[in-house]
């Protein structure tokens, strides 16, 4: 099976400063895969630079495309869409506002008219609550209205930044099995998480990060029996 | 209906110079630019949430623009506001993209700086007259001048009206709830706000092209002047930011109020203008539309709502 997101020997970093030192990463069609690490580990930074929002050596393809040179609007029209770290909502507008928004680039009406139906189908809550403002919301349901909006946009790979920041355990479970079912859809995930537990829960693949290189990588089910990271991430010995 | 009002009303306005005398007509012209200043500022300012006090910079190209076209060249009007326009544009266009990169409290530093540095350069410059400034040719048509004004204010806010319903105006107003987010979702945020701030400059520019041929006298400190600037933001915050109407509604409120004050107190009218905007502020800070919106649903308890809410 052929990559959908291709990455190797890609660097990146802010000014002088280099964050990113020859990463390599795959994630396939119809994966969902994890890239962990701690706080610092250059994580986001990686998330920025397929994004094209910071620049970077190296390769970087989608479905085989050369995103060097796009701007972030031409990689986002691919269908690589965020949901950034923090959720980043629109806290002074409705549920309904903030996924029409999602749908920004779309000019099929009938087709967003759909992908509201979808996203109200897989979260109900957010239907109730669609008149609702979006920063009144509890931060499980704001992230469930962040995942929500970005799949208003059609998205091919989703790449979901930090989704557990800040939510109880059994908040985080729920999201998680939302994962697996977008994955069930069609849509590709590439999670990136610090709760390696929960990320390993849910993930085929993992990546996992350190001081921006990629350190370990494997199935899921390997890492769980690395003991490196099983003494690192895992806190068991 | 709205439409058959709103026609009605800029009817009625266009009527006022055959009706009216000489001092309405003065008092009306100044209204309609300053309106028209308050809802280019809207733009940028309201829709956008860019605090801009460069805005007055657009305005005072605006003036050199039709004076140089007029005194120094010898074009005719019509020319001039073409030059001060496409000045303005272009100052938005090289300008934009470095300031707007800045945000909240930076950015209006930034453009508070604009005026200053702008007349600065003009009084430097021979085609512009130095600091002495220059002289239009002398044309005596108040009338004309008026429904000039008013045709600005009426194609200002038409814009407006559409950028409030566009997709256009929908990617501004996300850059205003949450820049990140807008980028985020695809929005071409820096090409975005430039754009905007090119058509509050395209706006003011013609409005302050119209000030100088009535005047027929412009120099630096008149043409930068960036109490304007603090002018059109309150009339624009006081009548609703981010509205269609408010910013109009507001800029012919204010002006009636200062106009009417400076008539009756003379040197007090200052101060009182100054207390009518603190108090705005403290009790109705969403502006007149909303004011209005307020006080049908909620009665007296609007003030002390507000009130509340902004922890005043």
């Amino acid at each position: 099976m052929s990559a959908l997101l291709e990455i190797a020997g890609l660097g990146a970093g802010y000014g002088e400063a280099p964050v990113l030192f020859d990463v390599g990463l795959e994630v396939r069609a119809g994966e969902i895969v994890t890239l962990v690490g701690s706080n610092g580990a250059g994580k986001t930074t990686l998330l920025r630079a397929i994004s094209r929002t910071v620049d970077s050596t190296g390769t970087l393809r989608f479905d085989g495309r050369p995103l060097g040179g796009l701007t972030p609007e031409q990689v986002f029209d691919l269908g690589l869409v965020q949901v950034p770290e923090g959720r980043q909502l629109f806290d002074r507008m409705s549920v309904e506002d903030n996924l029409r928004m999602g749908a920004y680039r779309r000019r099929d009406a009938a087709g967003v008219r759909e992908a509201f139906d979808r996203v109200y189908r897989l979260f109900p809550v957010l239907r109730e609550r669609r008149a609702q403002l979006a920063g009144s919301m509890s931060g499980g349901e704001q992230q469930m209205c962040a995942i929500a909006r970005a799949l208003m946009a059609a998205p091919r790979l989703l790449l979901v930044d930090e989704m557990s920041l800040g939510l109880a355990p059994v908040v985080v479970d729920q999201l998680l099995e939302v994962l697996a079912e977008i994955r069930r859809q069609g849509i590709t995930v590439l999670l990136v998480e610090q709760d390696v537990f929960a990320a390993f829960s849910v993930a085929d693949r993992g990546y996992v990060m350190e001081t921006g290189r990629i350190v370990r990588e494997g199935a899921v089910a390997d890492l769980r029996s690395d003991p490196e990271v099983r003494k690192a991430y895992l806190g068991v010995h | 209906m709205r439409r058959l009002a709103l026609a009605a009303a800029v009817a009625l306005l266009a009527s006022v110079p055959w009706m009216g005398n000489e001092t309405l007509v003065e008092f009306g012209i100044n209204a309609l630019l300053l309106a028209t200043l308050a809802q280019a500022w809207n733009v940028i300012g309201g829709f956008t949430g860019y605090a801009s006090f460069g805005n007055s910079v657009f305005y005072g190209l605006g003036t050199y623009g039709t004076a140089i076209a007029m005194a120094q060249l010898h074009l005719p009007f019509a020319a001039g506001l073409g030059l001060g326009a496409a000045m303005a544009a272009a100052c938005a266009l090289v300008l934009g993209v470095p300031i707007l990169r800045l945000r909240g409290p930076y950015f209006a530093i930034a453009t508070l700086g604009l005026s200053a540095a702008m007349a600065a350069i003009f009084s430097n410059l021979e085609i512009a007259g130095k600091n002495i400034g220059l002289i239009l040719p002398l044309f005596r048509g108040e009338r004309l001048f008026y429904e000039l004004s008013l045709a600005l204010l009426v194609a200002t806010t038409a814009t407006v009206a559409w950028v409030a319903s566009s997709r256009f105006g929908a990617g501004l107003v996300a850059i205003r709830e949450n820049e990140e987010a807008a980028q985020v979702m695809g929005v071409d945020t820096t090409r975005y706000k430039v754009a905007a701030l090119a058509i509050a400059a395209v706006f003011s520019a013609v409005a302050g092209g119209i000030h100088a041929y009535w005047i027929t006298f412009i120099d630096p400190a008149s043409a930068f002047d960036s109490t304007l600037n603090v002018k059109m933001v309150i009339m624009a915050v006081f009548g609703g930011p981010g509205t269609v109407l408010g910013p109009v509604v507001g800029a012919f409120t204010l002006s009636a109020v200062s106009e009417l004050l400076a008539s009756r107190l003379s040197t007090v009218a200052a101060g009182f203008y100054g207390l009518v905007v603190v108090l705005a502020v403290v009790f109705m800070p969403r502006g007149l539309l909303d004011l209005g919106r307020g006080l049908r649903r909620d009665g007296w308890r609007y003030f002390a709502q507000n009130v509340r809410r902004y922890r005043l």
